[in-house]
Order: C-alpha cells, then structure tokens, then sequence
C-alpha cells in the first residue's frame, strides 16, 4: 500500500481529536476479531502444556502450568505418533499424484490436437461440481469390494480423484490454462532441435510451469492433511487412521485427557501453520486465483 | 524417436515451403499417442474414483439397497416420498438453509468490514491478515474441539466469562441445550470462512480506482458514504463469487456439527451431511443415504447456477 492510498483512503477527515477517535476505534475493532481468531490457536497451545495434575482443576485457564511430557505421551500411548506418520504417508502420495498427473492431462488438453479433446477436459470439469456427499455411499461399496477399505489407498485414491475438492478436476484445470499461457515457439523450437514429446513436456513446459505446480500441490497439501470425512468413512474400524480421525477416535473414547487432545491437536496443527506461513503467497494466489476467475 | 527424425528430415527435403506447414501431419500422429499416453491415467483414476461412483449415487438412491444384499430392487421414487415424510431430514434441510444463510452473511459482512478497515492505510495490515486467515487453514476438527471447549458447561471459557461479567444467568450447556446447540457450532466456523473472505476481498481492493475515491472525499463524502457508493461496487464481482464459495461450502458442512454435537440433542443440531452419513454408514441404508446425497448436490448445483447467472448480469 502507497502512503498516497493511505492518505486517501484513510479515516474521517474532520479535526484531529475525531481522527485519534476513528482510528481508536478502528484498532479496537481490528483487535477484538484479532483476539477471536487467535484465542482458540491459544487455548490448545495451553491446554497441551498443562500438568495433568492442573488439568482436572480447571483445564481452560491459560498457561497456568507449562508441562512437555503431554507431548510425548500423546505421541506414544495416545498413537499420534503413528497417525502423524501415517497421515504424511498419504499426503505426500497425494499431493506427488495430483501434481504429476494434473500437469501431463492438463499439458496434453492444451497443447495436443486431437479428436475429443474438449469433451474430455469437460468430464474433468463435471468434478469440480460433484461434492464428496455424492460420491462417498457407493465408492464405499467400491473400495470394499476392491478390498481397500482401511488401507491407505482407500484414501488416496478417492483424493486424487477429487473428493477432498482439490483433486485432479481442479488439478487439470488449473494446469491447463497454465500451459495455454505459454508459448508455442519454445516447443516448436525443441522440436527442430530433434527433442521428443516428451521431452519438450519435461524439459521445457514443466519447468516453466513450476509457479502453478507450487499453487496446486499447496492447495492439495492443505485439503489432504486437514480432511477429515474421507479417513472417517474409509478408515472406518482399523488400526489405520490419519490425524484428523484418530484424532476424533481417540476423544471420542473419553472424558477427561483434554492435555492429550490438546498435544495431539497441537501435533496435526504445528506442521499446517509452519506450511502456510511458508508457502503463504502460493496458497493466496490459489485461492484468488479461484474469485478472480 | 523414429518418428522424431522423420518429422526433422522432412523440413530439410523442401527447402522453400513453409516449414511449419510441412512439419505439421507426422506432429499431429505423434501427438494424438502422446496425448492418449498423457491423459489416460488421470482420466482412469477420476472416472473409476469419482464419476462413475457419482453416477451410481443417483442410481441407488432409486433403489432401496442396504448395503449387504447381493440384488438391489428399483423402488423408483419412494426414496424421495419417504424423505417428504421424514421429520429429521426436514429438521436438517431446515438446520442447512440456517447454516448456510448465517454461516454466509454473517463472513461475508464482517470480512468486508474487516477488509475496508485494514484498507484504509492501516499499520500491521499484513499482521493483522496473517491473524484471520490462521482459523481458516486449521484443521476442521481441531476448531470443533476447541469451540467445544469454549462451550463446556462447566470448565468452558464461556461461561466463565459470563459468570465474571454477571451474567451467569446466561450460562448454560450451549452444546447440550437443543436451543443453542446448532448456533454454537455455527459460531465455531465463523472466524475462519472470515478469513478467507479477508483475504480474498483485500485482495480485490488492490484494483479499486483511488482516484476516484478521493475526489468522493473532497466532495464531502464520509467514510461510510466512500465505502458504499464506491469501493464497495468495485469489488461487487469478488464479492459476489466469494459469498457463492462461502454458500456452496456451507451445504456439504459435516466437520464441525458432527465432531461437537454428532447432530445432536436428538437431531436439534442435525444438518443434511451428518444426517446422510448416519443413514447411510449408522443405520447402513445405502438407498435413502444416496436419495439424501443427490438432494444436497442439488441444492448446491442450484446455488451455484444461480450465482453464474448474477454474476453474468454484474458485466
């Protein structure tokens, strides 16, 4: 923002005394939903540090006891260690799948000729549409009868397939109207040089599009880790769970241990907000990019 | 790579003609098998994992499977019949449309506000947009059992902090009390779809025309005037398309209400999401489960038709 803008755009114009007044109220108005978003962030930061001792008293009262071992029992005897694993296990497969499979369809819809070229990118489309609700009752019965049912693969599928909303129909679409923005001469001039298809894709438009494959595998990555559903239905009644529903399961099970959910929150939450602070521009620019268009 | 040398000698032979023209037909063989190479696995994985399953939804919800049997018989519409007589589903159609109009406006002003404060040259911006965005990327599950500790009858912040303002009178088990219970998970999934609207409407006021906004000034406008008459217009389209994700979103909501009430007292706080996963996986009622599915994927292929078209009448 220019000091030009901020002059401009700024608060009420009349007397300083009626200016300081504006702008009081504008902070105090910026902090108040500043608090209401930050406090929940807080109140599990706390909560997971709390002696168990100090939790049955009151487990809600900010930091009144700072104790680590939540995270180590949490990690051990309440398994998050292994749903955490587990859980980056089927988001790397994921978002590695999405990314590759998204840029070789949406490369070939927008630089290959051939017959039913636009009916096909249009079944892509259709997913966009479709929300999980309407696929999850008979894809259940699919992966049970394909022997899936609790195993990894009965998530990763079904992700990259679209149902976290993130999945290839996003994928392709993205990708392609990424590959249509670049020029033709850079592939034509490979092609004299004697290079393949192939190699005109790898070597030169994949790297080229490396700024939508960074908004996509972030967009993917989030949707992935954070889902809940899909490992809820899928996992149902294994031993394999991801964060979110072991998660579920496991203060579902009890009444008190809030320490333990806390940890165990903390430890899904940590590596999303490390993540987004991180890679913040692309996962902007994709969600932007989506109100934009 | 065979056909890789053909497609560079045959330049070479016509020297004179335009070599993109020449170079074309053996291209084009090439590219149509690079294309079935490219496309096919993509293309396999999302008609195995999403269409096809999607079109057996509408199927079953014609039938009236429960999952286990081998034959599924065609009741033809009795599904639909059966949810007009069903006082739960209504419950939870009308629970959806609640969510959905307040989970919508209620984001969608104060964001707006949030965004034009922050706009008008506010110090800490970044800071500030940062903080109301984090609600948004946490995960679903996570927000729900915090809110839910927020609400707990005894511990909860909540009423902790009405009893120390006076208000204990107030207090309650917001969870458990069927009149509350849908509005306190509506609460917990309100700051993070107002970070989004944040983040995406302060981006949109990046484009808005400062000129004209201060020759509103100069004209005496004040700062609601300058807001309403003419940053808001400016960004009516965003504004427009982020209300359409925010209320296309709020029909498939599941996470929060199923995580801090499962639907309940009774179905107090029953949405059509957690409605048709209990049907569907609790009570193993493949059929009526899918009828209850291909209602929500209307409602929201509706909605979302209905905002195409506003948006195409904006231009």
């Amino acid at each position: 923002m220019t000091p030009e803008s901020q002059r401009i755009a700024g608060g009420a114009s009349y007397g300083r005394t009626r200016n300081w007044l504006a702008a009081l109220g504008k902070y105090l108005v910026l902090l108040l939903f500043a608090t209401l978003s930050l406090y929940p962030l807080l109140l599990i930061i706390s909560t997971s540090l709390k002696d168990p001792l100090d939790v049955t008293a009151d487990p809600f009262e900010l930091f009144s006891s700072f104790s680590p071992v939540n995270f180590y029992d949490a990690w051990t005897l309440g398994g998050f260690g292994g749903y955490f694993w587990n859980t980056v296990v089927i988001t790397a497969i994921t978002v590695v799948s999405v990314v590759a499979l998204s840029s070789l369809a949406g490369y070939a819809l927008a630089r290959f000729y051939f017959p039913g070229n636009n009916i096909i990118f249009f079944i892509f489309i259709v997913g966009l549409m479709i929300p999980f609700f309407s696929v999850m009752i008979p894809l259940f019965y699919e992966l049970k009868s394909l022997s899936l049912l609790g195993t990894n693969a009965a998530v990763i599928l079904p992700a990259i397939a679209g149902a976290t909303g993130v999945g290839l129909p996003l994928g392709v679409f993205l990708m392609r109207s990424f590959y249509m923005d670049l020029p033709e001469e850079l592939a034509d001039a490979a092609r004299v040089e004697g290079a393949t298809e192939f190699q005109v894709f790898r070597r030169i438009m994949l790297p080229l599009s490396m700024p939508g494959v960074a908004v996509l595998a972030v967009l993917v990555f989030f949707q992935t880790w954070n889902n809940f559903l899909l490992p809820l239905v899928y996992l149902q009644g294994s031993e394999n769970q991801m964060l979110a529903s072991g998660l579920y399961l496991f203060a579902g099970g009890r009444t008190g241990e809030y320490e333990l959910a806390a940890a165990g929150s903390l430890i899904m939450t940590v590596p999303v907000v490390i993540l987004f602070l991180i890679f913040q521009k692309y996962f902007i620019r994709g969600l932007t990019a989506g109100a934009f268009k | 790579m065979q056909t890789q040398s053909e497609a560079g000698r045959v330049p070479r032979q016509k020297r004179g003609v335009v070599e993109r023209y020449v170079y074309v037909p053996p291209l084009r063989r090439q590219q149509m098998y690079y294309a079935i190479l490219f496309i096919s696995p993509a293309l396999a994985i999302y008609l195995v994992f999403m269409l096809y399953p999607f079109l057996n939804t509408i199927y079953l919800s014609f039938t009236n499977w429960n999952g286990a049997t081998v034959t599924k018989d065609f009741v033809g519409l009795s599904n639909y019949a059966r949810m007009v007589g069903d006082a739960a589903a209504w419950k939870a159609f009308y629970n959806t449309v609640i969510w959905v109009i307040i989970g919508t406006i209620s984001p969608v002003v104060i964001g707006l506000f949030l965004a034009l404060l922050l706009w008008s040259g506010t110090r800490g911006s970044l800071f500030f947009r940062t903080v109301y965005f984090l609600p948004f990327i946490l995960p679903l599950v996570v927000v729900a059992f915090v809110w839910q500790w927020i609400f707990h009858p005894l511990f909860g912040p909540l009423n902790k902090l009405l009893d120390s303002v006076g208000l204990e009178q107030l207090s309650r088990g917001w969870l458990g009390d069927p009149s509350t219970a849908l509005y306190a998970v509506l609460i917990s999934a309100i700051p993070g779809a107002t970070g989004l609207v944040v983040m995406i409407l302060f981006a949109a006021l990046q484009n808005v025309d400062v000129s004209q906004v201060e020759a509103a000034k100069i004209d005496g406008a004040n700062w609601f005037q300058r807001a309403w008459y003419i940053v808001i217009p400016g960004i009516a389209p965003v504004i427009t398309m982020v209300t359409a994700i925010t209320l296309i979103g709020g029909f498939a909501v599941f996470d929060n209400v199923f995580v801090m009430t499962g639907g309940g007292p009774g179905h107090a706080s029953e949405v059509l999401g957690t409605y048709t996963y209990q049907i569907a996986f609790q009570e193993n009622q493949a059929g009526y489960g899918s009828a209850l599915a291909v209602l929500m994927t209307t409602l929201s292929l509706v909605s979302a038709v209905v905002f195409v078209r506003l948006r195409e009448r904006q231009r």
